[in-house]
């Protein structure tokens, strides 16, 4: 009857229940320069160690340190037994370099050990055989962090590995994901970024429509030369670029944080308040300070997508300067396009009115459509 | 080599990261307490199965012995929530493999072990063995018909629930056809039915008794009867027995009456638990609870915990995180849409055509909305949801 009982629950639960944590160890890997070595520092849970060395001696249901300690050397010698680093078909040895260690992780108390494997040197590829706790839970994974050699600087992404039961075997990089590497993947983020963020464009074209425009009375005008127009271009690109860098420098490095709604709700105002100037004509002449100003609160909002994106936290700067190179370049490209098409249109009606005065409505509306739903949190809608 | 998504691999990055700079420590003493065991010795359960464990050691050819360890381990991690003792359970059972050819509980066993981990159609195969050797056992069809109603295939689920009803108790019985009735049309009916037999069956095990009664509580809300919903839910409770499913659908119910604050005195020692965290996240949420941040940070560390692994076991959860706490409707509606792929229950559908209706992607929905109308599920939630939807194309 019991058995039943527990498939009445059973299927429910095993839908929904994981209260608990599956079993996890965490090693990092670091291949140290000029010779052989790779050191190592691996933490494992001690309730998986327990299980497989009967640490809690007493069985009263605690681990002292004391039961730890005194079994580091079984310890070393079971995790170590289960883990081989190999180049060509040689085994590298593991030698112990600093006394057992605990740490705490968010599942439960951790052994820390520091290790180090001699290869005889590298050159013929590195292999990793992980076996830990396979044979009792099939289910446990090594998390690995792979360092690569040439990782000097600190400024390497390093390689993350998930060991399982069906993947026990696999080799280690010994290329470094490159500096190169790192910055030209988050400088095509960029780019790619402020081309599907079109309140950033929006706002960007609301400022530059009327670069090309000198307003003589009540009138618009096209201006006589383009290098007039270019200078204003370059002013207000400028600025927004400085303001956008700054801020998405701050807050990536998490020296500034700001509420995502609000900085949300602002980029969007920020669009209805550039595109309503070209209506009105308040900031005529210093359109690039309103670039700088509302630039700030951009960068923030490019910030946020960088978290998404995750930043590698050995080579941060690089991807902060790939990112903010990427979102200059996607820029540059739109005014690229822009400008040449404006200037040739610069003197006609359609461009006057069609352009700069229906276009700046049409982009205000737009964007206080997005603020209203960024400010009150409202989903759906038409755009 | 095994490729990790981008995404995964930049926070797996993060975390080491992260924990290579946490600083590890040496303890003061020998006597400071380091780690508590689960169990903290005292559970008989924990306790038996170690014996048995030991007793396996010294005769590791004893396959009865293997079987009822693997048992005892499965269970375990059925009340405790706890995923270590299904990798115990799996790893006990598998050298018995060679030799299972004629082993019912072997079969049996396994195929409970592959539904844990959403491998359904292995664990359909596998309970299906069982049964061909055994015929007189009702436990793989008890199995077989709940994977046959995850999966939305209901004249399945009620083959086996006809298969086993003479092999079990009435109760039993009757709350497996029951509720396949109640998804096929025919929920007043089934209401009906299961109240009566369990009124007629005073001395069933209270943990069945819980099981029924949370399936009224849903089949009497869905027929908007409120007040007998909460009359069911509080009888469960009365019951006196930790039930997570219970306590969660107890908590929705709350929650979708607007009495959160409820929620949060029922769940209050339950942070534990994932599923229940998430109600308490919700609940804190509606009430602006300064609890609610701490509640929604250990969720994230937990989903992302999860992610770090690459395992994908509780989608229909991240997606209610992802769309009630964290209002990203992209993310939810990826999830939710991902988890309809392999859950088809009525809770997953409905998580899909929220996340849908929020995204205003009518689109994504359609899966959950063919079943809605070729099930004749009756909810008037549901149906509602659905209207909107339609009203979006």
């Amino acid at each position: 009857m019991k058995r039943l009982v527990l498939f009445a629950v059973g299927l429910l639960l095993a839908a929904t229940a994981w209260a608990h944590k599956p079993s996890d160890s965490y090693l990092t890997l670091r291949a140290q320069d000029g010779k052989g070595d790779v050191t190592a520092r691996w933490d494992i849970a001690l309730r998986d160690l327990d299980y497989v060395l009967q640490l809690d001696r007493d069985t009263n249901g605690e681990l002292t340190w004391g039961e730890v300690r005194q079994r580091t050397e079984d310890i070393s010698r079971y995790a170590t037994a289960h883990l081989q680093l190999s180049t060509g078909d040689k085994e590298c040895p593991w030698e112990t370099t600093a006394p057992l260690q605990l740490e705490h992780h968010s599942d439960g108390t951790y052994a820390v050990l520091s290790l180090v494997a001699h290869c005889p040197n590298l050159d013929a590829g590195l292999k990793a055989h992980y076996s830990l706790f396979f044979d009792v839970d099939p289910s446990h994974r090594g998390l690995v962090q792979w360092i690569a050699p040439g990782a000097v600087t600190g400024e390497t992404a390093a390689q993350a590995l998930i060991f399982g039961t069906e993947s026990s075997e696999q080799s280690l990089a010994l290329q470094p994901t490159g500096a190169w590497q790192t910055l030209r993947q988050y400088l095509v983020d960029g780019v790619w970024h402020i081309w599907i963020g079109y309140d950033h464009i929006l706002f960007l074209l609301s400022l530059l429509l009327p670069a090309v425009l000198v307003r003589r009375g009540n009138q618009w005008q096209g201006v006589e030369r383009l290098p007039t127009a270019v200078k204003e271009v370059l002013k207000v690109v400028t600025a927004f670029t400085l303001a956008h860098s700054i801020t998405l420098t701050l807050a990536a490095l998490q020296v500034i944080s700001l509420p995502s709604r609000l900085v949300e709700s602002t980029i969007a105002a920020s669009v209805v308040f550039a595109a309503l100037n070209n209506l009105k004509g308040t900031i005529e002449s210093r359109r690039w300070v309103m670039a700088f100003c509302f630039g700030l609160i951009h960068g923030f909002g490019f910030a946020s997508v960088l978290a998404d994106l995750g930043l590698p936290q050995n080579a941060l700067v690089l991807a902060l300067v790939g990112f903010n190179l990427g979102v200059e370049v996607g820029q540059l490209a739109i005014v690229a396009v822009f400008l040449p098409v404006a200037f040739l249109l610069r003197g006609t009606g359609f461009y006057r009115r069609g352009v700069l005065t229906f276009g700046s409505a049409l982009i205000a509306l737009i964007a206080l459509w997005w603020f209203v739903q960024r400010a009150f949190d409202i989903q759906g809608g038409p755009f | 080599m095994f490729r990790l998504p981008r995404l995964t691999a930049a926070l797996l990055c993060l975390a080491l990261a992260a924990s290579a700079l946490a600083a590890p420590f040496t303890p003061g003493n020998d006597s400071e307490v380091v780690e508590r065991l689960p169990g903290g010795g005292s559970d008989p359960a924990v306790r038996r199965v170690d014996s048995l464990r030991k007793q396996l050691a010294s005769n590791p050819g004893d396959g009865k012995l293997r079987l009822e360890i693997a048992r005892r381990y499965f269970e375990l991690a059925m009340a405790q929530g706890d995923p270590r003792f299904v990798g115990y359970a799996s790893a006990t059972l598998a050298p018995l493999q060679p030799t299972a050819e004629n082993n019912a509980g072997y079969w049996l066993q396994r195929g409970e072990i592959e539904q844990y981990s959403h491998d359904f159609p292995d664990a359909l195969a596998s309970l299906d063995r069982a049964s061909k050797i055994d015929p007189s056992s009702p436990e793989p069809m008890a199995w077989r018909s709940a994977i046959f109603m995850v999966q939305a295939r209901y004249p399945d689920a009620m083959v086996e629930c006809r298969k086993l009803a003479p092999l079990t108790v009435p109760l039993f019985g009757a709350g497996c056809s029951s509720y396949v009735d109640a998804a096929t049309g025919q929920l007043a009916a089934a209401y009906q039915q299961l109240n009566g037999v369990l009124a007629a069956s005073p001395n069933a095990d209270p943990g069945l008794k819980i099981w029924a009664l949370t399936r009224l509580a849903d089949m009497a809300e869905r027929l908007q009867h409120s007040n007998q919903a909460e009359a069911h839910f509080r009888a469960a409770l009365a019951l006196g027995l930790n039930d997570q499913y219970l306590l969660g659908a107890y908590s929705d119910f709350l929650l979708e009456h607007g009495r959160p604050a409820e929620v949060e005195k029922l769940l209050a020692s339950w942070e534990r638990s994932d599923v229940l965290l998430l109600r308490l996240a919700l609940a804190g949420a509606a009430l602006k609870d300064s609890k609610a941040a701490g509640w929604a940070d250990q969720m994230r560390d937990r989903f992302q915990a999860a992610a770090l692994r690459g395992d994908r076991l509780h989608e229909q959860e991240a997606a209610r995180f992802e769309l009630d706490v964290e209002h990203h409707t992209k993310e939810a509606l990826a999830l939710a849409v991902r988890n309809y792929g392999v859950q088809k229950e009525p809770r997953d559908a409905e998580v899909l055509l929220r996340t849908a209706l929020a995204a205003g992607d009518a689109k994504a929905a359609q899966p959950a909305l063919d079943w809605l109308r070729s099930s004749n599920y009756e909810d008037p939630r549901l149906a509602k949801l659905a209207t909107q939807l339609g009203g979006k194309r």
